[in-house]
């Protein structure tokens, strides 16, 4: 009988037993943690509530009750032009997406298996242009795609912001691309060449396969950054119809005709929903390419 | 006058006797020239005037003759020889049989006169060479041509009644192995059950029974006539085309290696053809015998004569005046005309220019390199060699081209056009037409007057604040929640990381306009204060409120992401370390001061500096929050609010009042700024130094 009491006060743990004064810091820490949790969790239930609270009217308020409604999502699909919106970013998105793989792949598997002329000085080049924010440029674009458009007609100005995105990650995503191809081993290549595969086969046949984790997550970068961007589309784009997402939805809270912020919330909501899971799932991935891409500054 | 070695080179270095007596003789007597013989010269003038009966020539001049005769009835007999043989042949084969026929004859005629010149020596050895390989080529062809059609002849033949007794059989064997590989994972997974293999076993069993069984269908399957046969037709095709070509390319090969090493004898001793055709790219290489890049500089020629060239000039302008454009801006031109559109079309057209002064050059200096090599005595590349060296050297380039075209219409034109529209005087009251003014601009905004300019040192000030103070913040902030996290003692990790991933991956738009919601006149945020404090606090109307409302939201907004880095560089700090601190008698403090800090400070840093240049130029927070507000004219003007950065400030000047010429100047100011620091910390950065070269 008295044995078994000893036992169950046994410590166990490979930890240090906790001081009266780590027990605080741990509390502390837990509080510190909570909160600052509370003050992300808050903002965006509230976001959540309005989007669903059939009593919020144009503004939203604070003190107005719940109840469950669907209405702002019912306003946002029929009154303004979501799906359009929904098209337009998507079609913007994937478009950069390929184009951008298209070119970085060429690029970075040349820049990591060539030594040609000027090589280097091209690097240094396209970095530091890059700096530049993107809108440098921006009085340039308009009369650019105003010309181009009446020689080509087919040329909207949605092409044109779909190059200018994928031209403006061609640098970076060079780079990141750069650095994993560089880690692949040479040897691999000499092999092949031996086999009797051109340069070309290379390219598709040993590096692309191997590469395809880091094409992926460019890939996925290229994607996501249309559906973050607002300035550029607020720019070029001038009718409602070809809008994206950032750019429609904030005519519902800055346009006092077409002003609903709860329908705002919705499409906010409906929006935000997707990126957050495919951000929660590939998390690793994200940050890793991330910090390969380190050097970008 | 042009002076002879003795000998020839390759382009290896080694060398070569001179074959043309004539040119021997000649270097024999300027080197004597050159030991101060006295009679050299005399005997130079002599040898040259004597150039037309020297033997050597005679014979070489015969030797053409004949050459040409030969060629002449080479032709005519290979006609012949195709005609009588046509029936019998495809093109292939055709083609293969009379270049042997060719190389056969070849061989007889320049075997006397290998050792009067290298030319007569190349040809030799070239059809030496065919000779030697092209009938073993045209005999795996002809066998595998043979062998398709009986196949095909076999596969009409193929009766209905064995293939469906085929069929059958394979079925049959099909269900048995489906049966077989059932009873396997069966007793496979009865093993794993009790424990006898792991799990990893278990799964590798599985994939090598599902690989047995694939291969001895797979071999079944050949059972079947018609299935075996169509294989053997595909293979029979793979090797009547592809194959046939390597084997071809191999001989072309052979023949390359032969011409690297039969030098040539020419009696040119300057490379004035490169000089003569510079202005003219591709003539020079057709003079070399390169008629691949001569076709290649040919549209290069043609790309600067119709295009570059006449387009600088003003033709084919969209609406400019090519380079005259640039300084005239459209001035007393037609209502319709743009100063802006004349800027840009300039541009273009000086672009234009540049690349057609490249490609002079690069035809220029192709042509005089191959020339020097010749008369160094190293043969030109043939076509194909020319060929196999594109392919390999000029891979690079190639594949890169798409990547310099976007970058030049994204990036070089729009840039260059901003660089000069900051030298212009572009406002409201000069749309269409404006003119040049110098460095006006600049001036404004470094004395800080005008309209324009006299708020930009103000707003600077505010810019740097709220990049070192928001940034500074969600740094600290970050970093402070991913060592909290990382505790051991802590539960619930999992839950904490995906709550604060949550500012990062909710599209940042998003998030401030809801927030600029929430901080309105009765926004919720507003209401809530006002219920707990009793205060009513107008966030948007007061500028200091905003500011700190900004600098805090985008804490909020940026701590999430160095939190998500922190944390990932965090758990690959392995344990050991602070194991050993223990021991060492290390305090928490001491062991988060000289362990944790710096490795993650030294691995996150490029990424922490990435973020006060993404402030500096964090354009949609400031816009969409507030649009810069609250507005204060007394002190901004009426173009800026109190919160704006100088980003939203050149937005506001640019795109809302079209004051185009002073917001280029300030983002020229800004962008040279921003690339001295980048160019700074990318040139120390780890990775630009240990690139391998």
């Amino acid at each position: 009988m008295v044995k078994t009491k000893r036992k169950e006060k046994l410590y166990l743990s490979d930890k240090q037993p906790l001081s009266f004064m780590g027990v605080i810091m741990l509390i502390l820490s837990y509080i510190v943690l909570g909160l600052w949790a509370l003050a992300i969790i808050l903002p965006l239930i509230d976001m959540i509530v309005s989007a669903f609270n059939g009593r919020q009217q144009q503004y939203i308020m604070l003190n107005s009750n719940f109840e469950f409604s669907l209405r702002h999502f019912d306003y946002l699909f029929n009154e303004t032009l979501y799906f359009s919106w929904v098209k337009n970013t998507i079609f913007i998105a994937l478009t950069t997406a390929v184009l951008t793989l298209i070119i970085v792949s060429f690029t970075g598997f040349a820049y990591s298996r060539y030594r040609f002329k000027g090589r280097k000085p091209s690097l240094m080049a396209i970095m530091l242009i890059q700096t530049i924010p993107a809108f440098a440029g921006i009085t340039a674009y308009y009369t650019m795609h105003s010309v181009i458009s009446s020689i080509a007609p087919f040329f909207s100005r949605q092409m044109m912001l779909i190059l200018i995105y994928a031209g403006g990650g061609i640098a970076s995503n060079t780079f990141i691309l750069k650095g994993y191809i560089d880690s692949i081993s040479t040897e691999l290549d000499d092999a092949a060449r031996m086999d009797g595969c051109s340069s070309m086969q290379v390219y598709r046949l040993i590096i692309m396969p191997i590469a395809r984790p880091m094409l992926a997550i460019i890939a996925l970068w290229s994607f996501i950054g249309p559906f973050m961007d607002y300035l550029l589309p607020r720019v070029l784009l001038t009718s409602p119809e070809s809008y994206t997402l950032a750019a429609g939805l904030f005519t519902l809270i800055n346009d006092f005709r077409t002003l609903n912020q709860p329908a705002f919330a919705a499409g906010g909501l409906l929006t935000a929903v997707p990126i957050v899971a495919l951000f929660i799932v590939l998390q690793k991935q994200l940050v890793s390419g991330l910090s390969q891409g380190s050097v970008k500054g | 006058m042009g002076k002879y070695s003795e000998l020839l080179y390759d382009d290896i270095g080694t060398s070569y006797e001179r074959k043309n007596k004539y040119l021997l003789e000649l270097a024999r007597l300027q080197k004597r020239l050159t030991q101060n013989d006295s009679q050299a010269a005399e005997l130079i003038k002599k040898h040259k005037s004597n150039k037309k009966v020297h033997p050597y020539n005679v014979a070489l001049k015969a030797f053409k003759k004949e050459e040409a005769n030969f060629l002449k009835t080479l032709n005519a007999k290979k006609k012949v020889y195709s005609n009588e043989i046509k029936s019998k042949n495809d093109r292939k084969s055709l083609q293969m049989k009379v270049q042997l026929f060719d190389a056969n004859e070849k061989i007889k005629f320049y075997e006397a006169y290998t050792n009067l010149s290298y030319e007569a020596k190349l040809a030799y050895e070239a059809s030496k060479i065919i000779s030697n390989q092209l009938p073993e080529i045209i005999e795996t062809y002809e066998v595998n041509r043979n062998r398709l059609a009986e196949v095909n002849e076999q596969l009409k033949n193929v009766s209905g009644d064995a293939e469906s007794k085929a069929n059958a059989s394979y079925n049959e064997y099909k269900s048995q192995q489906n049966a077989n590989l059932k009873e396997q994972k069966i007793a496979l997974k009865e093993k794993r059950r009790s424990r006898l293999i792991s799990e990893k076993a278990l799964k590798n069993g599985i994939v090598a029974l599902k690989r047995t069984r694939k291969d001895e269908l797979g071999q079944k399957k050949f059972e079947s006539i018609s299935y075996s046969l169509k294989e053997e037709k595909a293979n029979l095709k793979f090797v009547l085309s592809k194959g046939i070509k390597r084997e071809r390319n191999v001989l072309k090969s052979n023949i390359s290696d032969l011409r690297r090493k039969t030098p040539i004898e020419i009696e040119r001793t300057s490379p004035f053809v490169s000089k003569l055709t510079a202005v003219l790219p591709g003539l020079g290489q057709f003079l070399n015998k390169q008629y691949l890049k001569a076709i290649l500089f040919t549209l290069a020629t043609l790309f600067i004569y119709v295009i570059a060239i006449p387009y600088a000039l003003g033709f084919g302008n969209y609406q400019g005046q090519g380079i005259a454009g640039l300084i005239s801006l459209a001035e007393g031109g037609p209502k319709v005309a743009k100063s802006l559109i004349f800027m840009i079309e300039g541009i273009v057209a000086i672009l234009l220019l540049v690349f057609a002064v490249s490609l002079f050059l690069l035809s220029y200096f192709d042509v005089r390199k191959v020339e020097k090599d010749l008369i160094k005595g190293t043969r030109q590349r043939n076509w194909f060699e020319t060929i196999t060296k594109i392919k390999q050297d000029g891979f690079p380039y190639l594949v890169s081209l798409p990547a310099l075209m976007v970058i030049i219409f994204i990036v070089i034109v729009p840039i260059m056009t901003t660089i000069l529209l900051s030298f212009t005087g572009m406002d409201p009251k000069h749309q269409s037409k404006f003119t040049w003014v110098g460095i006006d601009n600049y001036k404004l905004i470094a004395t800080g007057t005008g309209l324009a300019g006299s708020v930009f040192w103000s707003i600077l000030g505010w810019t740097l604040i709220w990049t070192l103070t928001a940034t500074t913040l969600a740094i600290l902030v970050g970093f402070l929640l991913a060592i909290i996290a990382n505790n051991d003692r802590i539960k619930g990790k999992t839950f904490f990381r995906v709550v604060y991933l949550l500012p990062w991956a909710v599209p940042a738009f998003i998030t401030i306009m809801f927030f600029s919601i929430m901080f309105s006149a009765d926004g919720s945020i507003t209401q809530l204060i006002e219920k707990i404090f009793r205060v009513h606090l107008e966030v948007k109307n007061d500028p200091f409120l905003a500011r700190v409302t900004l600098i805090l939201l985008q804490t909020w907004l940026g701590s999430s992401y160095v939190f998500l880095l922190s944390t990932g560089v965090l758990q690959a700090i392995p344990g050991d370390l602070y194991e050993a601190a223990q021991i060492d008698g290390a305090t928490e403090w001491q062991k988060l001061k000289r362990i944790t800090l710096p490795i993650v400070l030294f691995q996150t840093a490029p990424l922490l500096v990435g973020q006060y240049t993404f402030n500096f130029n964090n354009f949609s927070i400031i816009y969409l929050f507030n649009s810069g507000g609250p507005f204060n004219p007394s002190k901004y003007g009426n173009l800026a609010g109190t919160t704006d950065l100088l980003i939203s400030y050149i937005y506001k000047l640019t795109m809302e009042n079209q004051y185009q010429s002073i917001g280029a100047a300030i983002t020229i100011v800004i962008s040279a700024g921003l690339m001295i620091f980048a160019f700074i910390g990318f040139k120390n950065s780890k990775a630009f130094k240990e690139e391998r070269l």
